[in-house]
């Protein structure tokens, strides 16, 4: 119907979050005019948000990267991209003949393809001849990847978004999804208007709780405790699933010892939340026939968020309440592919599917796909790789679509770092706080600049169609990826992205029946057998371990990072809101900035009222790490006791404040919980942090 | 159970409505307030169809098939109803309808181009505070879709059905505009709205909605007023 309007309209894949929002993208003389929802996504079944939906502008700003820089003195110059691949080829092969593959390492980014990260880890591992790749799950969902492998065998979602249309009751740990994930936020909200019973537990007061049975404020960084009292009350109350337990899982009796200690008024001591709230809530999910369980980066970026999400695993099990329609654990994931990007390999410890580079069967069968010799040792995670170039061991990076120098944890350690390689390459779309650091920067390409797949917090493999050409002298990611590599010797051999998605399937059993026909417009749900018959529910019938038993485990509430004293006596918990996305990249060269333009400090009457402060005034954040300035939002959402901010603008460097601690299976940063003190300032200009004299 | 549309036989399940059968059945029927997000609404009396047995035209969106029921979605009767409906929706407009509105398209399948009835139309009054919604409520004609995408797609509850007959109209918050309603900018309202009331900035103002874009003096002026 809208042939007149519009030139073409292109149906593809969003990339903001991870709900994974089929698009229509219509075109107009090269440019992205509208987005409306596809009214047949699965996900989003004729739905998205204002990110989706309106968020398109930063396509065509003027700050795009259209041409290849090269570091000249201080500043940048334009290059050709024969010069700037000559260049990054050569830096390259000289630093690995120096200092041996080691040296280097690279970044996939989960918010490019599939078939992009693919091609990175490739790229590391089959011309470099290292397993130094990570991307930015380390930062966000990589204890729910970790903690689900221990558990139930795979990393990801057990169910779908449509299992919330069948659970009679949904509890929702750590995650805002009507601020994150939107469209899972607003299909939240219509099934608890439709009955579905919610039980939110957030430090904050989110706004699903208003729609909600029960509200829990555990004190930040004490989830372990609020997940083993809930399994205490399970277990005292008989909401187990005895034949469930024998039948299907491993360890039950270390876990029922331990969770003898984990009373209700146990508990309160530890979280603050009230013991009847407790046991109210442990029943509300105990009496459920189908109950969902869905969390988010408020459970992972924690030091022990791994064995929270862990502990998140015993209570489906307990209850029999997993691997049934309606009842699924859902960890809704941030990126549109941060699933994806772990999915293919892009990580240093594992291949594609998550099969370990040790493991000389899979080590065997990609040498032999490549022909090159592969690497059996394990690679650095991103904070291992900081510590490294500070060390002086790492000396080249090739980092792309990702601004570690804005998005990770100590800020003032990743400037070190970056400062002290030899070589960085940074591919994005944008000059950033990153590129400053940087030799060359490469122009890539936005997500409606490309093709390739996605794969949603569903598991789901969605396709992505450019709709409009990178700007100016802008290449795909994808291409310039696959050049480098042949540059330096490792002909991938693709033509296209689709090239690269054969060869995925080809190489791993998981995603075997995967194609770009099959996929079509609903898209697969790994694994996808060699008939192409994908999987909505896992563990219907067993688990995905050699045993295929559910494993429970026993662990106990430990104390966070970092704490409250005297000195710094606020915590601190970070997150994001609606309007913005994570390093507001894109939604900064939006119109969002006319509904949303700062990061601004949450805090409650109480200690605004005993700190002096009041709403709109300007006030100094302290960590043990570093120190911002925030203007102040008084607010009831919050708890006394706890303040919060987002990480939008790069002006706030909210991540100043966030030390080293991190979770300790996985090195996840805990964002969650920073120790700070907070005092008005007078209206000077804010301080600006030096950061090239650390 | 089995309906028969137009001569095509087709078997639904409990509960499917006379507008599922025709689809179903490939038959078109006209429609303005439905929207498949939606619960049926019943309100614009646009897809009014004869059954077999009834002694009126009943409306297929919100009338529930029957085992062995005969639907005729051409009768002469429903079809002249349904086209002096749309007229009537039509006569309050100050314009014609952009021709990739819904409005339009189902006026244009009807024949029907104008209206018999000249006379008082609705005041042009267009609100562009929001940076991705507006309003241009003269085209309003109160079907309700975009009250209950907020409602029942999104979730949020900022739109508010105002007014009585003629001036009857749509409102975000308290008549206070989108930015200081509880609206998230989710756009839903403008994806479903069938006429251009709610659409998005940047197809107005790029003159992309059809029409020229919004006239300044008249927004400054509206703006001044609230």
């Amino acid at each position: 119907m809208d042939t007149e309007r519009f030139d073409r309209t292109v149906t593809t894949t969003c990339g903001y979050c991870g709900v994974g929002c089929r698009l229509e993208a219509h075109v107009r003389q090269g440019r992205i005019v509208s987005i409306s929802p596809a009214s047949d996504g699965p996900a989003n079944r004729g739905h998205t948000c204002l990110k989706g939906r309106f968020a398109h502008q930063f396509t065509r700003s003027r700050e795009r990267l259209t041409t290849p820089l090269i570091r000249e003195g201080d500043g940048f110059r334009p290059a050709s991209w024969e010069e700037a691949y000559t260049r990054i080829v050569s830096e390259l092969q000289r630093i690995k003949g120096e200092h041996g593959p080691d040296a280097i390492a690279g970044l996939a980014s989960s918010r490019a393809t599939n078939e992009d990260c693919y091609a990175m880890a490739r790229l590391m591992r089959g011309a470099i001849g290292t397993n130094n790749i990570d991307n930015c799950s380390r930062v966000c969902h990589s204890p729910t990847s970790f903690a689900m492998r221990r558990s139930f065998g795979l990393s990801g979602a057990t169910g779908s978004f449509d299992d919330i249309d069948h659970a009679d009751v949904a509890i929702l740990i750590g995650v805002n999804p009507t601020q994150g994930h939107p469209v899972v936020g607003a299909r939240i909200k219509q099934a608890a208007l439709r009955g579905c019973k919610l039980i939110t537990i957030d430090p904050r007061r989110i706004e699903l709780a208003d729609y909600g049975e029960l509200h829990l404020s555990p004190r930040p960084g004490t989830n372990a405790a609020v997940v083993l009292g809930l399994c205490h009350v399970v277990a005292r109350d008989g909401y187990t699933d005895p034949a469930f337990i024998a039948e299907r899982t491993d360890g039950y009796e270390a876990l029922s010892e331990l969770l003898a200690n984990y009373t209700p008024e146990a508990v309160e001591e530890i979280t603050g939340i009230p013991a009847a709230d407790i046991e109210r809530a442990a029943h509300i999910y105990g009496e459920a026939n189908r109950a969902s369980l869905l969390w988010g980066l408020g459970v992972t970026e924690h030091k022990y968020g791994s064995e929270v999400v862990q502990l998140i695993c015993n209570l489906a099990m307990m209850t029999g309440k997993v691997g049934k329609v309606g009842s699924a654990l859902l960890p809704l994931r941030g990126q549109n592919n941060v699933q994806g990007s772990s999915d293919m390999g892009a990580l240093p410890d594992t291949y594609t599917a998550y099969r370990p580079v040790s493991d000389e069967a899979t080590a065997r069968q990609f040498e032999q796909a490549w022909g090159v010799p592969l690497s059996r040792k394990k690679g650095y995670t991103i904070p291992q790789m900081f510590d490294a170039a500070i060390a002086g061991d790492l000396k080249a990076m090739y980092i792309f679509g990702e601004d570690v120098a804005q998005t990770d944890p100590d800020t003032a350690h990743v400037v070190a770092a970056l400062e002290n390689l030899e070589f960085l390459v940074c591919q994005d779309i944008f000059e950033n706080e990153t590129s400053k650091y940087a030799d060359v920067i490469l122009p890539a390409s936005s997500f409606l600049e490309k093709a390739g797949t996605f794969i949603n917090a569903e598991r789901r493999f969605q396709l992505v169609e450019p709709a409009i050409d990178p700007p100016g002298g802008a290449k795909t990611d994808f291409e310039i990826i696959t050049t480098v590599s042949r540059m330096l010797g490792h002909d991938m051999g693709f033509e296209t992205p689709w090239d690269c998605l054969d060869e995925i399937a080809r190489l791993t059993p998981q995603y075997a029946g995967v194609s770009r026909e099959r996929i079509g417009r609903h898209g697969l749900q790994w694994p996808v057998r060699a008939d192409g018959s994908d999987s909505p529910v896992l563990y219907d019938t067993f688990f995905d371990n050699p045993e295929l038993l559910g494993k429970f485990a026993a662990l106990p509430y430990k104390e966070p990072g970092d704490a409250a004293d005297d000195e710094f006596p606020l915590i601190l918990v970070t997150g994001r809101v609606l309007q913005h996305y994570n390093a507001g990249t894109m939604t900064r060269r939006t119109s969002n900035v006319e509904l949303v333009d700062k990061d601004v400090l949450e805090i409650h009457p109480t200690d605004a009222a005993r700190l002096w402060v009041s709403d709109g005034d300007v006030v100094s954040l302290r960590s043990r790490v570093g120190r911002i300035e925030l203007e102040a939002h008084v607010t009831e959402r919050i708890q006394p006791g706890h303040v919060f901010t987002t990480f939008h603008f790069p002006e706030t460097r909210t991540n100043l404040l966030v030390g080293q601690s991190a979770d300790i299976n996985t090195s996840c940063p805990e964002y969650k919980v920073v120790a700070v003190d907070v005092r008005p300032v007078s209206e000077h200009p804010a301080y600006v942090p030096q950061l090239a004299a650390i | 159970m089995q309906v028969t549309v137009d001569g095509v036989a087709v078997e639904v399940s409990d509960g499917a409505t006379v507008l599922e059968a025709a689809r179903q059945a490939g038959s078109w029927v006209p429609t303005l307030c439905f929207d498949d997000r939606q619960a049926p609404f019943g309100a614009c009396r646009a897809c009014m169809v004869a059954v077999d047995g009834a002694a009126k035209p009943v409306p297929a969106c919100t009338t529930v098939c029957r085992d062995g029921m005969t639907v005729d979605t051409n009768d002469p009767t429903a079809r002249r109803v349904v086209s002096a409906v749309v007229e009537l929706v039509m006569s309050e407009l100050p314009s014609p309808p952009a021709p990739h509105t819904e409005l339009a398209q189902v006026a244009t399948r009807l024949g029907v181009s104008g209206s018999r009835w000249p006379g008082v139309t609705h005041q042009v009054e267009h609100d562009l505070r929001h940076p991705y919604l507006a309003f241009e409520h003269e085209l309003c004609i109160s079907c309700g879709r975009c009250v209950r995408a907020c409602d029942e797609v999104q979730g949020t509850f900022a739109l508010t059905a105002v007014g009585r007959g003629f001036g009857a109209n749509v409102a975000a918050g308290i008549g206070s505009g989108f930015l200081d309603s509880a609206c998230v900018s989710c756009g839903a309202c403008a994806d479903t709205c069938p006429t251009d009331a709610i659409t998005e900035r940047l197809l107005l103002d790029g003159g992309i909605n059809g029409g020229p874009p919004p006239d300044a003096p008249r927004l400054r002026k509206r703006l001044s007023t609230t």
